[in-house]
């Protein structure tokens, strides 16, 4: 089954950098979906069914940190699995994103193999996509 | 700045450059900083933490295609959108600047970091660049790099 999976940063250029890096990595995608802030991708996850959304922190308007807030406050969304996607490498702040729901970190820059690997954990699913 | 923290600087920017966009960084001899490029560009970003201050990014126009087209798989022409390839020397810089601090601080400390910025720098504003002593020179692909650090002396 083809996984649809949100990629959220205020870059056009980044967002295609890791969308790149998911097809790449051999999972399988359903058309991709992106948004450039947190108040986008709360549009989209209102929309569309969402297996998994790929956040950056900083970002206009609203950032990754009020997005997962935001996300855990509606009875919907705080199901689906966030997994930041950040440059920093604070452990502290690591900890920080998880006690607020985060269900994983990857660290940039990453391969395709660390992507599918955070994916296939945090999903359950096996490199071919199926539970 | 410390010799060690200017040879910190070239080692980080090489391993974030090999991984990001599988091109090579070679130091360059500090008697011997590279030349001002005809159309250099300046990307830069503040940090605030444990410690304040401003990582800065020097290259050529021509490298940021390059950059852009390895990041995004691309060939370097279709990447040539001004936009596209500012916007992959920002990432680069933002990454290169996440493992800096790291690398300086520990994994400890958070670190609140500004949206990098470019703008096209002067020939002598990159001589001053490449002649100050806590900026690393480089090579890459025979393009003329130079990475700075600068510290606020009253800290975060």
């Amino acid at each position: 089954m083809a996984l649809n999976i949100l990629v959220v940063d205020d870059s056009d250029t980044v967002r295609a950098i890791i969308l790149k890096t998911l097809k790449m990595s051999g999972i399988a995608l359903n058309a991709p979906l992106e948004a450039s802030n947190g108040a986008e991708a709360l549009t989209v996850l209102k929309e569309q069914w969402v297996d998994l959304v790929l956040t950056d922190i900083n970002m206009p308007e609203m950032g990754g940190v009020e997005l997962i807030e935001r996300m855990k406050e509606d009875d919907i969304l705080k199901a689906i699995p966030v997994v930041v996607v950040s440059t920093e490498g604070s452990a502290t702040r690591i900890e920080e994103l998880k006690a607020k729901g985060v269900k994983a970190y990857v660290r940039k820059p990453f391969t395709p193999e660390q992507i599918r690997e955070v994916v296939d954990q945090v999903l359950g699913v096996s490199h071919d996509g199926e539970q | 700045m410390t010799e060690n923290n200017k040879a910190l600087l070239s080692r980080v920017f090489g391993e974030v450059l090999e991984q990001m966009a599988f091109m090579f960084a070679d130091a360059v001899d500090a008697d011997e900083p590279p030349l001002p490029p005809s159309s250099p560009l300046l990307a830069h970003m503040t940090f605030r933490g444990a410690m304040a201050g401003r990582l800065s990014l020097a290259v050529t126009a021509d490298m940021c295609p390059e950059i852009a087209a390895n990041l995004l798989g691309t060939e370097p022409e279709e990447a040539a959108d001004p936009k596209v390839s500012r916007d992959a020397l920002k990432e680069l810089l933002n990454v290169t600047c996440g493992h800096v601090l790291t690398a300086l601080a520990g994994d400890q400390p958070v670190f609140d970091l500004t949206v990098p910025q470019v703008e096209e720098l002067d020939e002598e504003l990159w001589t001053a660049m490449a002649a100050a002593p806590e900026t690393a020179a480089m090579l890459v692909d025979d393009h003329p790099v130079l990475l700075s650090i600068e510290l606020d002396e009253k800290g975060a």
